[in-house]
């Protein structure tokens, strides 16, 4: 629910609870200045038709037109003055009636006199039924005029918050310069902004921090396993016996699985850091096919028949190391954890990238394989990350990797979003060739 | 070839000068920027090999550098940092290969010659020994002037071979040579077993001879003596 649809609702609601309690505020008050008013103009008729009994004169039984009597009384009540109301059924006009006495009581010359006037007022309920009629159309005026002039007048107000979420909604950690938010004259708003740039800053400064802090691990545990490595080789060139070489080849696999570790988990970072935005469109099927050829030795020497259904003029918006990469990992786990003449299939097309192959059933929970240094079928030669690092560049570029095991075949399916696939047919990507790209999983 | 190692690492930089002084190249060193800047100006050399982060700068400042004092070298940039940008900004400004640490030594010299070859020699680009000929540009090798039926890779891994006589490559160097660094793979290394295996099967089969040795436990050594 829309915030000024709630503030809206509240008002219509306050106004309705609380218009019984004014409705019968208003009706007392009018009811009574009716009666204070009547009262004080009998009174007065009273007073004249005494008055005329003071001057001797013989008083007329109504005065003004209001009929009055004189009743002379032994003895005098305590109050000067008496008010009664009094209701009745008029039958002649078949309705309520209701009309006021005053009876004033004086002494004149040694007699005691009451005096009686009396006339008809405004029922209770004439008021009441004026009152409702009154407050219908009021409500719904208010109603009315509440809905739309909320509407027109959040428009207004609301601007700067929403402008302060479109900012926030495009910023992003790699931009360099500091989010702008727009004045407002809210103390909310105001707020808001302040927290907002608050955060942002921070979340930058901390972006900022943790990427010269990998950078900064890797170029320093890059540069000694660099000098190990190096030194082997020369070592390794020196006269040696077969002992010595037994350790240095040792010494050498370590060394290249540790390069690989750190090398994949940087990549990983870098994944997380958005590092390979791209905008350009590149021409899957053909990088597929390429992939596809260099795994040819591989899968001669292990005899894995391959079928290929591989759709011309697949576009796909990823960057073309990380889509290499991608089919590297993919492939050569689906090789890797084939069996011996087994079956590997590639299936290409504008919806998705589907790699079926043969092996035996996975180990650990399926769930757990996408997750770092799982390895199902705990493969030795293997470090554990490839499929980590598939599903992170499938979340960098918006596409959805699943994983299942079916009727003895592993099937990773990779499907891509329209809005990432492109059916124009571009000139050919010629992608930047970066030898040695450390393309690795 | 004379080359100036920039690299302030001096136990790297140590076995980067151990192993070119060993391949008959001449070779200093700079530890840091201000060094490297004086060296340029006093002497030519035909490589640089270029750390990027340097105690006193980053190198790519050097590549600024000799730009303006046009200076004509190849130069080969050696980092730890495999951020994209810097590498493309490297390449854009100058630089004729990017090489990521760690590496194998074999690989920087492969790559040094490479890119020596394509700068230096305009062209003329037949890397041969005794009966072999290699032609990088269009992949061809000949055996006794016979042509070889070889794929791309048994190429790639001859010419590794020629580059790097008389050293032991290691299994590891071999297979990110012709692999890059690609995947997290290390069974690679087998593939590498049969690389070799068909690439001497080819050339003894062509008439050449079998230069290639196993050295145990170590990996394959192209024997030129």
């Amino acid at each position: 629910m829309k915030l000024v649809d709630k503030f809206t609702l509240w008002f219509i609601g306050i106004v309705i609870l609380v218009t019984p309690v004014s409705m019968y505020i208003s009706y007392y008050n009018i009811k009574e200045k009716i009666y204070e008013a009547e009262v004080i103009r009998l009174k007065e008729i009273n007073d004249k038709i005494a008055n005329q009994l003071r001057a001797g004169k013989i008083p007329r039984h109504s005065i003004f037109d209001f009929p009055a009597g004189i009743v002379k009384l032994k003895k005098l009540p305590k109050d000067n003055v008496a008010v009664n109301e009094y209701k009745f059924y008029n039958e002649q006009l078949k309705r309520n009636e209701c009309r006021l006495d005053v009876n004033s009581f004086y002494t004149i010359n040694g007699t005691n006199y009451k005096i009686s006037s009396y006339n008809y007022v405004t029922k209770g309920e004439q008021i009441v039924a004026g009152m409702l009629k009154a407050v219908f159309w009021k409500m719904l005026l208010i109603i009315l005029f509440v809905a739309i002039s909320a509407r027109l007048v959040s428009r207004y107000i609301l601007l700067p918050f929403k402008q302060s979420l479109k900012t926030i909604q495009d910023f992003s950690l790699k931009q360099k310069e500091k989010i702008d938010l727009p004045h407002t004259t809210t103390a909310e708003f105001k707020e808001l902004n302040c927290f907002l740039k608050k955060m942002a800053d921070k979340a930058t400064d901390d972006y900022a921090r943790v990427k010269e802090f990998s950078e900064n691990a890797s170029h320093e545990v890059q540069t000694p396993l660099a000098v190990i490595q190096s030194k082997l080789e020369l070592l390794a060139e020196t006269c040696i016996g077969e002992n010595q070489a037994a350790l240095i080849s040792d010494m050498q696999n370590a060394i290249e699985k540790l390069a690989k570790i750190n090398r994949s988990l940087l990549l990983l970072t870098k994944l997380e850091n958005q590092e390979y935005e791209t905008s350009e469109n590149i021409r899957f099927c053909k990088i597929t096919r390429e992939v596809l050829s260099s795994f040819e030795l591989r899968l001669q020497l292990k005899n894995i028949s391959v079928n290929t259904d591989i759709d011309k003029n697949v576009y796909l918006q990823i960057h073309p190391v990380l889509a290499e990469i991608l089919l590297n990992n993919l492939l050569s786990n689906a090789i890797r954890y084939n069996i011996e003449d087994g079956l590997i299939e590639v299936t290409l097309s504008r919806k998705m990238l589907m790699i079926k192959n043969t092996g035996l059933p996975p180990e650990v929970p399926v769930e757990q394989l996408f997750r770092r240094f799982k390895k199902s079928n705990q493969c030795a030669d293997s470090i554990g990350l490839g499929l980590a690092i598939v599903k992170q560049i499938c979340i960098v570029n918006g596409l959805s990797v699943s994983y299942q095991y079916a009727d003895g075949f592993h099937v990773l399916e990779v499907d891509f979003p329209e809005e990432r696939v492109s059916q124009d047919t571009e000139p050919d990507f010629e992608p930047v060739n970066f030898k040695g790209t450390p393309a690795l999983g | 070839m004379k080359i100036l190692v920039v690299e302030d690492n001096r136990e790297l930089a140590g076995s980067m000068f151990d192993f070119l002084s060993q391949e008959g190249y001449i070779c200093e060193m700079a530890f840091g920027l201000g060094e490297a800047k004086n060296k340029l100006l006093l002497f030519s050399y035909d490589c640089i090999l270029l750390d990027i982060m340097l105690p006193d700068g980053n190198g790519l400042d050097l590549l600024q550098f000799i730009k303006a004092e046009n200076i004509y070298t190849c130069i080969l940039i050696i980092s730890a940092k495999e951020a994209l940008d810097d590498k493309v900004r490297g390449l854009e400004s100058g630089a004729d290969d990017y090489i990521t640490k760690p590496f194998h030594l074999s690989e920087l010299h492969a790559r040094l010659r490479a890119i020596y070859r394509r700068k230096k020699m305009n062209g003329s680009n037949v890397i041969s020994f005794n009966e072999i000929g290699l032609n990088p540009d269009t992949l061809e090798a000949r055996v006794n002037n016979k042509l070889l039926d070889i794929t791309r890779k048994e190429f790639e891994l001859l010419l590794y071979f020629l580059v790097n006589k008389n050293r032991i490559l290691s299994r590891q160097a071999i297979a990110a040579h012709l692999w890059g660094d690609y995947t997290d793979n290390l069974a690679n290394l087998d593939f590498v077993y049969q690389h070799v295996k068909n690439l001497r099967k080819k050339i003894s089969a062509a008439g050449g001879i079998d230069y290639i040795d196993t050295v145990y436990g170590l990996g394959y050594k192209f024997k030129s003596d």
